[in-house]
C-alpha cells in the first residue's frame, strides 16, 4: 500500500508529504466550495474501494459506510468514483489534486508541469521510464536468484558426494596433507600393485593432484590436498622428491612415456601403461605425473582436482586393489571438493557456503 | 597384431564402390601403393546428406591457422604403413600446428570414409575395418587425455564405428543383439561406478553451462507458473540425482513477497531394470531431496512411481490431491542418463496429456533431428558437429588437456556417441521402434500433440543469459518461438530447453 510518507520511487503517486490535518477534508475556498481530493484521501478512497472489491463491486453508498469520513457525500463519492473507473491512471491524480502544497518533492514538479500541458506525452515517457527501471530492477533481482539458485546446487551436489565419499570410506585409508604446490609421491609398494592408483572397480581410490601455483588454468595451489594410499602398499612421502625415482617405480611396468606425454601442455601426462587399454579413448583416471612447470620434470601426481576455493575436505578412501595387468579399466577417483571453474568464473559466485 | 591380415585383406579389395573418391582411383591393383591415387580430399559433394556447410565450419575449425590440406603428405603415409605399424611416430611429429590441423582433418576424412562404408546399401564392411585400424593408430597415442579435441573425440567416434562394425559382424553372426549403449560390453559399461560418474557429473556442471542451463530454464518457469499456489505437484520423467529441485526448492523458500511456500511433492518415476548402476536409486535421491527441504525450510513429499518393463506411463498410477497444481518435467539431456526410447518418452508425455497439466517443460539436445541429412551419414555428421562442438565447449571452459576433462568425456561423452551411432545404424531415421512417430524434436511433437507453447519469460532469458556468461562468451542463447531457449556454442545449437501448457489452461506464465 502506498504510504503518503515515504517517497517510492516506482509510482507516480509519489508525493511529498500531504500531512492532513485530522478534520479530514480540505475544501477549496471557491464561492462554491468543491472537495479536494487529496492524496491521503484518496488513497483513502482507494483502500475503501479495494475493499469492497474493486471499482466495478464498490459503490458510492458502500465506499462512504467504508471510508468513515465525515462530510464526504454521495455526490462527491459518485464522481470520484467515476473519474476512478474511467481513467485508473496515476497519472490523472496529479491534475486533478491540490497543486499547491509546498511539501513536494522538485523533481515531482517538474513532472506535473510538464504533464499538464503535454500528459499523453509525459504519461508514456513515464511509462517508459519505469519499464527501464523496472527491467534493471528485474535484472538485479535475477541475478542475485541466479546466485543463491547456483549455491543450492552446488551445496546439493556436494552433500551427495560426501555421502559417496563416506560410503568408500570403509577401506583403510591413510590421509595425507599436502601444503600448496607440492605432491606426494610414492614409492613402489611391494606387492604386486605398480603404484599408488587405485582402481575404482575396487572401491575408488580418490587422489588429489597439484597443479602447483603456476598452473596455467590461474587456480591458487590447493591448501588442502588428502593424497591417500593404503597404508599396507603405500609409504608416502609429504615432500617432494627427486621425480624420476618415483617416475620410475610409478613406470615400471611401462616405458612408453613418450606416447604418454603431451607436449602442448606445460604438463607432461604419464600414464603407467599398465593402465592403458587398447589405446582406445578409455584411460585409467590415472592422473599420473604432473609437473611443476619450472622443474620440467615430469612428476607423479595423483590426480588433479583443481578447487580453487579451499574448503571442507572429503577424506576419501583409496582402495587397495590394483590391477596390475592392465585387463580392466583401473581408474582413480577424483577428490572432489569444490566446483572446478575456468578462470572466468566469478569466485564468490561458487563459494559454497559450507 | 591383426594388421599383418588386413594387409592381405586389403591387397584383394576393391574399391569400386567407394562413391567418395568419385573421379580418382577405385580400383586397387596389387601393392598397397595406389594409395596415393585415393586423394585425401574427398569429394564432398558426392557424400550424400545436406548438412556439408556445417562441416565445412568444422573443418575451418580444427584448422587453427587455415592451411590448408596437403595432399602430398598423405600418399607417402599411406604406402609406408601397411607393413609399419608406427605411423604414429610419424603423424605426432607433425610439426607444430601444421600437423596437428591436417591430423585432424584426416582424422576427419577418415571417420567419414569409415562411416560412409558401413552406411546404407553398399556396406563396405571390409573397408570400414581398413579404415578403422589406422583410425586407431592415429588417435591411439593421444588418446586418453593427451592430443587435441579431435583426436580425443575421434578416438571416441572410432571406438563407436568399431562398435557397429563389430555389432554388425555379431549380428551377421546371429550373434546377439547389441546393447543400446553399443555393442561392445567390455568396453561400455564396465567400470563406471557411482562414485566416478558423480564426480563427471559435478564437473561438468562446474565446466559447462550445460546441465544448469536446462534445469534453471525449466525451474524459474515453473516457479513463475505455480510458484504462487498453495500445493505443487512435480512429476519427474527421470529424476537421476534430483539435482535440479535443490534449486527448485530454493527459489521456492525465497519467494518475494514473504508468501509461505507452496508444499512440494515429487513423484518421480522409475523404470524396473533399467539397467543403471551408476545412477542413483530413485528412492536415495528421494531421500537426499527430503534432507534438503528439511535444512531450507521447505515442505516436501516423495513418491515414486514404478513403470512396468515396456516403459508406458499409465497417468492413472498417479496419485493426485485436488487443488494441486500438475507440472510435469521432462530432462533429456543429462548425459549420463539411460537411454529412453522415443516411445518411452512419448507415452509419458501424452499420458501427461490426459492430465491437463499447468505446466510441461523439457529439455532435449539438439542432435539428430534430421536436419542435418538423411540416412546415417547424415545423423553420422550431425552427432560428428555436435559432440565437436561440446568438446569445443568444455575446453574454452578448461583450456588445459586435464584429467577432469577427458573423465568427463569417458564417462559421458563416449558412451553417448556410441549409443547414438549405434541406434543410427540400427534404426532408420523415421522408423522408431514404438511407432512414436517422433521425426523431429519434442518440441515440436509436444505442438503437435496438442499442447499449447507457454511464454518465456524476461527473467528467464535474464537468467540464461547471466548463466551462459558466467562460463565463456562462445556460448550463447537464443530464444526461439517465445516458448524456447536454445544454448548453442558457437554457431552450433547445443540443447534447448522449452515450456509448454495444456490448452486447457489460461495462459498462467508472466
Amino acid at each position: 500500500m502506498f504510504h503518503p510518507k515515504k517517497p517510492s520511487g516506482m509510482n507516480s503517486h509519489e508525493r511529498g508529504m500531504c500531512v492532513q490535518g485530522d478534520s479530514g477534508l480540505v475544501l477549496t475556498t471557491d464561492p462554491k466550495p468543491r472537495l479536494r481530493w487529496t492524496v491521503e484521501l484518496h488513497e483513502r478512497f482507494v483502500d475503501a474501494v479495494t475493499q469492497l472489491g474493486g471499482p466495478d463491486k464498490a459503490t458510492p453508498k458502500t465506499i462512504m459506510r467504508v471510508m468513515g469520513v465525515k462530510g464526504l457525500t454521495l455526490y462527491h463519492l459518485k464522481s470520484h468514483l467515476q473519474k476512478f473507473r474511467l481513467g485508473k491512471q496515476p497519472h490523472k491524480e496529479f491534475n486533478d489534486h491540490s497543486i499547491k502544497d509546498g511539501k513536494r518533492a522538485s523533481a515531482l514538479e517538474l513532472q506535473r508541469s510538464s504533464a499538464s500541458s503535454s500528459a499523453m506525452i509525459g504519461r508514456s515517457m513515464n511509462e517508459m521510464q519505469m519499464e527501464v527501471q523496472r527491467r534493471l530492477h528485474e535484472q538485479l533481482e535475477v541475478q542475485r536468484h541466479l546466485q543463491l539458485r547456483i549455491e543450492a546446487q552446488g551445496k546439493y551436489m556436494q552433500a551427495m558426494l560426501e555421502k559417496a565419499c563416506q560410503t568408500l570410506a570403509g577401506e583403510s585409508m591413510v590421509l595425507h596433507n599436502s601444503s600448496g604446490g607440492g605432491y606426494h609421491s610414492h614409492k613402489t609398494p611391494s606387492s604386486n600393485m605398480p603404484n599408488s592408483m587405485n582402481s575404482i572397480g575396487g572401491g575408488g581410490a580418490p587422489f588429489v593432484k597439484d597443479f602447483g601455483s603456476s598452473s596455467p588454468l590461474n587456480f591458487p595451489s590447493f591448501q588442502d590436498l588428502n593424497i591417500y594410499g593404503s597404508a599396507d602398499q603405500l609409504d608416502l612421502h609429504p615432500t617432494l622428491d627427486r621425480p624420476s625415482l618415483s617416475l620410475d617405480s610409478y613406470h615400471l611396468p611401462s616405458n612408453n612415456n613418450s606416447n604418454n606425454s603431451h607436449d602442448n601442455t606445460g604438463f607432461g601426462k604419464k600414464r603407467p601403461s599398465s593402465f592403458v587399454t587398447g589405446g582406445s579413448g578409455k584411460n585409467p583416471l590415472l592422473w599420473s605425473a604432473d609437473d611443476l612447470p619450472d622443474h620440467g620434470h615430469e612428476q607423479i601426481h595423483t590426480p588433479e582436482m583443481v578447487d580453487s576455493i579451499s574448503v571442507d575436505i572429503y577424506e576419501t578412501k583409496p582402495a587397495p586393489a590394483l590391477h596390475g595387468g592392465g585387463g580392466g579399466d583401473d581408474q582413480t577417483e577424483k577428490n572432489l571438493q569444490k566446483p572446478l571453474k575456468s578462470h572466468r568464473h566469478d569466485e564468490h559466485l561458487f563459494q559454497q557456503a559450507g | 597384431m591383426a594388421l599383418a591380415n588386413d594387409v592381405d585383406d586389403v591387397t584383394m579389395m576393391e574399391f569400386s564402390g567407394h562413391s567418395t573418391t568419385a573421379a580418382d582411383a577405385d580400383e586397387f591393383d596389387g601393392g598397397c601403393c595406389d594409395w596415393s591415387d585415393w586423394s585425401p580430399v574427398v569429394d564432398w559433394d558426392a557424400v550424400p546428406g545436406s548438412g556439408l556447410d556445417g562441416f565445412h565450419d568444422l573443418m575451418e575449425s580444427m584448422l587453427e591457422d587455415g592451411t590448408g590440406p596437403h595432399p602430398h603428405h598423405l600418399p607417402p603415409q599411406w604406402c609406408d604403413s601397411p607393413p609399419s605399424v608406427h605411423d604414429a611416430t610419424n603423424d605426432r611429429e607433425g610439426d607444430g600446428t601444421d600437423g596437428h590441423d591436417f591430423k585432424g582433418l584426416r582424422l576427419v576424412h577418415l571417420l567419414l570414409a569409415a562411416a560412409e562404408a558401413l552406411s546404407g546399401k553398399g556396406e563396405n564392411r571390409e573397408l570400414a575395418r581398413v579404415i578403422l585400424v589406422r583410425l586407431k593408430e592415429l588417435v591411439s597415442p593421444a588418446s586418453g587425455g593427451g592430443g587435441t579435441n579431435m583426436e580425443r573425440l575421434a578416438g571416441h567416434f572410432t571406438d563407436a564405428l568399431q562398435g557397429l562394425l563389430e555389432g554388425a559382424r555379431a549380428a551377421g553372426q546371429g550373434g546377439g543383439g547389441k546393447h543400446s549403449i553399443g555393442g561392445r560390453p567390455h568396453r561400455e559399461e564396465v567400470c563406471y561406478n557411482q562414485t566416478e560418474v558423480l564426480v563427471a557429473f559435478h564437473l561438468l556442471q562446474d565446466m559447462s553451462p550445460y546441465v544448469k542451463f536446462g534445469h534453471f530454464t525449466a525451474n524459474q518457469a515453473i516457479l513463475e507458473a505455480v510458484g504462487h499456489e498453495r500445493r505443487v505437484h512435480v512429476v519427474d520423467y527421470d529424476i537421476m540425482e534430483g539435482v535440479q529441485w535443490a534449486s527448485l526448492m530454493q527459489a521456492l523458500v525465497s519467494q518475494k513477497g514473504g508468501r509461505p511456500s507452496p508444499h512440494l511433492r515429487i513423484t518421480a518415476l522409475s523404470r524396473a531394470g533399467s539397467g543403471r548402476r551408476w545412477t542413483p536409486t530413485v528412492q536415495d535421491t528421494g531421500r537426499r531431496l527430503a534432507a534438503y527441504a528439511k535444512s531450507v525450510g521447505q515442505p516436501f513429499s516423495f513418491h515414486q512411481c514404478r513403470l512396468d518393463p515396456d516403459k508406458t506411463f499409465p497417468p492413472a498410477v498417479l496419485k493426485l490431491v485436488p487443488g494441486e497444481a500438475l507440472v510435469f518435467n521432462c530432462m533429456l539431456h543429462l548425459p549420463h542418463s539411460a537411454y529412453h526410447t522415443p516411445g518411452s518418452v512419448a507415452s509419458f508425455l501424452s499420458g501427461a496429456r490426459a492430465l491437463s497439466p499447468r505446466l510441461v517443460t523439457l529439455a532435449e539436445e539438439e542432435v539428430g533431428l534430421g536436419g542435418g541429412g538423411v540416412g546415417f551419414m547424415g545423423g553420422f555428421m550431425d552427432s560428428l558437429q555436435h559432440y565437436s562442438a561440446v568438446y569445443d565447449s568444455l575446453e574454452a571452459g578448461f583450456p588445459m588437456p586435464d584429467r577432469a576433462r577427458a573423465l568427463v568425456e569417458r564417462v559421458f561423452l563416449g558412451p553417448r556417441i556410441a549409443g547414438t551411432l549405434a541406434r543410427m545404424h540400427r534404426g532408420r531415421p523415421g522408423e522408431e521402434e514404438d511407432g512414436s512417430g517422433k521425426v523431429g524434436s519434442w518440441g515440436e511433437w509436444l505442438g503437435a500433440e496438442g499442447y499449447r507453447p507457454g511464454r518465456v519469460s524476461f527473467s528467464n532469458h535474464c537468467q540464461a543469459k547471466l548463466l551462459v556468461g558466467l562460463f565463456n562468451d562462445g556460448y550463447r542463447v537464443e530464444e526461439v518461438a517465445g516458448n524456447r531457449l536454445v544454448l548453442g556454442w558457437k554457431s552450433r545449437r547445443l540443447l534447448s530447453a522449452s515450456i509448454w501448457t495444456s490448452s486447457s489452461d489460461p495462459d498462467s506464465l508472466d
